[in-house]
């Protein structure tokens, strides 16, 4: 029988053992060079996620900059949202973050409460970064401990949009400002009878909603670096949507899972599964290219005056940068010279600086874009202040919240048991 | 490595010429020997900087709280508290322990039972078999890659290809991989359909089986199915073993599919939040690298462990030919 040897037994051996060490142990790191010269001329590398047309925007402002400071010159690299932190995450482990990145609002904190980006009060104060045409609350709002962590690079804040053509067409009237959730609710049930098209996306998932709703409440999402909410709250939420939902005002859970999905093509609102979506008001006109049917959009329910001015994206400052003031000079450029705001439009939310906002709204052909800043503006004209920064951990509470939510729209849990996993669960989050 | 380069020369079995010349020569032998490890340099290098430094490392940060945004300065030690606080302190642990378990233990055998199908009927001679072989093949070169995966949640959504199939025969379907109750079956099953690569090693092993033993058992006048019972399967076992060794582990490092379907969340509701992921979320959303770095050393000595348990059975089960007279 020696002349049969389907596989010695030695190489079987050694082949399972090289597969088992070639285990996915190793967590990659990459690094790249630093970009000083010693010439006079600076190098600053410049770090952004987005799509193609946010890429030509930012590329068209840097150059102008550059033309007006032809010794500064930019290393610019920019990549999809997806797995943006993770690289920005490893460059900074390997002492080799961007000069200049940019952020928001969910990492932020985790950026900052690990002094990953420079202080920039300094500039602020100095006016060497103008912030004095900001709109109110973005400097607040771009503040952790007390240092200035960022730039905000543009407002937005939380919009409901509609499907204005599906609801003409049925007869439906629009929902507007100031209803009440129940009363939202209630409208739904009434649109979704007669569109044939669910009435509301449920955004019991949906971080942002159920913070404006905490506010109108009396309460906070976060009090500092603690939870501004009870456990009572969480499920008094999760009651309210599971009415939503056994009313037929929303969509079933599979579709709401499908909207739970923050990409601007798959919210429901486009996808013509729901009338409404919940997002930020200035994601109107992304939303609207992905739809024939007209969008329009207006405040959360209840009172709209505790929405706030959310800085929706930031531009930060790496600590170990060598040239913090020629960074700080770039940031005062980009958000305050007519010329960049000109170039960079509304991509990252509306021009933090009002006069450019108004500048940007007057030369404007896009109706989206119109609409958005003409219901930004008459919003933002009865904005309290703007709760601090989410901590550390917020991101963690944000899925923490989809999980928990879904876990009552799929009927797995009731609401009060949702509300004690999640409440638990965020509790850890921001803890440790 | 200076003693491993110097001691063949004592080692082989000193016959002949050849070896007097050896003797006669040592220098040279040894600069043969500096010369194979120069050949071996572009290897032992990645080996040592992009697998066995980092390896080391990740064991060391695993006792300690680094967080990858921090100072190395303000990294702690923290002893055995990463693998205190998996074991008894995360509920999410122990449940991608078991979303793993059931990935890896249904997806494995039922892969391995469709590359033996579909190379038992692959292995007669026919034409266009080598066709066939190729287009089988095929899904898993595209084995662990996005786009198949993007392309697998678009066909069992819920207006998906996979739907309209069902629609034929008039059943409603849903959005599957939107449903917790069924997103991880729809991850087993683009595992299962990917089994090309262990089809191609079983065909492999079943050219290997020799002709006489089916002839002999023709003449006895064995049935089709005792011919695979006696001969076939006793005969591939080494090969049926190295590919349940290979694809165990495999199914046990499930990641890239859990990451697309769920955009690397685990959900809906934690069904699809494999081992690795979870690893992945704490390591790089949460910033827990030390903790993510002792998950992955514990992953290590489980699959280990599981691995050692299969060569354990296989003493009972797997017939090696060149072993006996």
């Amino acid at each position: 029988m020696t002349a049969y040897h389907p596989l010695p037994r030695r190489r079987v051996l050694s082949g399972v053992v090289a597969a088992v060490l070639a285990l996915p142990l190793a967590l990659g790191a990459c690094s790249s060079d630093d970009g000083a010269a010693d010439d006079g001329k600076i190098e600053l590398s410049f770090f952004w996620w987005g799509g193609e047309a946010r890429a030509q925007l930012t590329e068209q402002a840097l150059a102008l900059y550059t033309s007006k400071h032809p010794e500064v010159t930019f290393k610019k690299t920019w990549q999809a949202n997806q797995g943006y932190f993770d690289k920005l995450a490893t460059l900074t482990a390997g002492n080799d973050a961007p000069d200049i990145f940019q952020i928001d609002d969910n990492y932020l904190a985790e950026y900052a409460t690990r002094n990953v980006t420079a202080d920039l009060s300094e500039y602020t104060k100095s006016g060497k970064i103008d912030v004095s045409k900001f709109q109110k609350g973005l400097v607040d709002y771009s503040t952790v401990d007390g240092k200035v962590a960022g730039v905000a690079m543009g407002e937005n804040t939380q919009g409901l949009v509609y499907n204005k053509a599906k609801l003409d067409a049925a007869g439906v009237a629009v929902p507007t400002t100031g209803q009440s959730w129940q009363e939202h609710i209630t409208w739904a049930k009434e649109a979704a009878a007669k569109a044939k098209i669910a009435g509301t996306m449920d955004p019991s998932a949906d971080y942002k909603a159920f913070w404006v709703w905490l506010r109108q409440q009396g309460k906070e999402f976060y009090n500092g670096s603690e939870l501004g909410f009870t456990q009572a709250d969480v499920q008094a939420w999760f009651e309210l949507w599971k009415g939503a939902r056994d009313g037929k005002s929303t969509p079933t859970a599979d579709v709401i899972h499908e909207g739970n999905a923050t990409d601007v093509t798959k919210q429901l609102v486009v996808t013509n599964k729901a009338l409404t979506s919940w997002v930020w008001a200035n994601q109107l006109p992304e939303l609207q290219k992905n739809t024939k049917d007209d969008l329009a959009v207006i405040a959360y329910p209840g009172d709209a005056s505790k929405q706030w001015a959310r800085a929706s994206m930031y531009f930060s400052i790496y600590r170990g940068s060598k040239h913090k003031d020629v960074a700080a000079d770039v940031l005062n450029f980009l958000a305050n010279d007519p010329e960049a705001g000109k170039i960079l439009g509304t991509d990252r939310g509306l021009p933090s600086n009002l006069d450019i906002r108004t500048q940007v709204a007057a030369s404007t052909d896009n109706e989206a874009m119109k609409e958005t800043i003409k219901v930004m503006d008459e919003l933002g004209k009865n904005f309290g202040p703007a709760p601090t920064v989410p901590p550390k951990g917020h991101s963690t509470v944000r899925s923490e919240l989809i999980k928990a939510a879904e876990e009552a729209q799929y009927g797995r849990a009731t609401p009060a048991q949702a509300a004690e996993q999640f409440f638990a669960a965020s509790q850890a989050a921001i803890k440790r | 490595m200076a003693t491993t380069t110097a001691r063949p020369s004592s080692t082989r079995p000193p016959a002949g010429p050849a070896a007097a010349q050896r003797r006669g020569r040592p220098a040279r032998h040894r600069t043969d020997g500096i010369a194979g490890y120069l050949f071996l340099s572009p290897w032992l290098l990645g080996l040592l900087t992009i697998t066995a430094i980092p390896m080391l490392m990740s064991l060391y940060l695993s006792f300690t709280n680094y967080d990858v945004l921090s100072d190395w300065e303000s990294m702690e030690w923290v002893g055995l508290d990463n693998y205190r606080t998996m074991f008894t302190d995360d509920p999410s642990f122990w449940h991608a322990v078991q979303t793993t378990l059931v990935f890896a233990l249904v997806a494995t055998p039922l892969k391995l039972a469709a590359a033996l199908g579909v190379a038992l009927l692959l292995n007669r001679p026919f034409k266009g078999a080598g066709l066939f072989r190729g287009l089988f093949y095929l899904p898993s070169l595209l084995g662990g890659s996005v786009a198949l995966a993007i392309v697998w949640v678009n066909m069992f959504n819920r207006d998906g290809a996979f739907n309209s199939f069902l629609s034929w025969f008039g059943i409603e379907g849903k959005a599957w991989v939107n449903d917790p109750d069924f997103a991880l079956g729809t991850l087993i099953l683009l595992a299962v359909w990917q089994f090309g690569a262990p089809m191609v090693i079983f065909l492999a092993g079943l050219k290997q089986v020799p002709v006489e033993l089916y002839e002999a058992a023709s003449v006895d006048g064995a049935s089709p199915w005792r011919k695979f019972i006696n001969i076939t399967l006793p005969m591939l076992s080494p090969v049926i073993f190295f590919n349940l060794v290979l694809e165990t582990i495999n199914g046990f490092q499930g990641f890239t599919s859990a990451f697309v379907l769920s955009n690397g969340t685990g959900g809906p509701v934690d069904s699809t939040l494999m081992y690795t992921l979870h690893l992945y979320i704490k390591g790089w959303n949460e910033y827990q690298m030390g903790y993510a770095s002792a998950m992955a050393w514990v992953f290590l000595l489980a699959i280990g462990l599981v691995t050692a348990v299969v060569f354990r059975t296989g003493r009972f089960w797997v017939h090696y030919s060149d072993g006996e007279d």
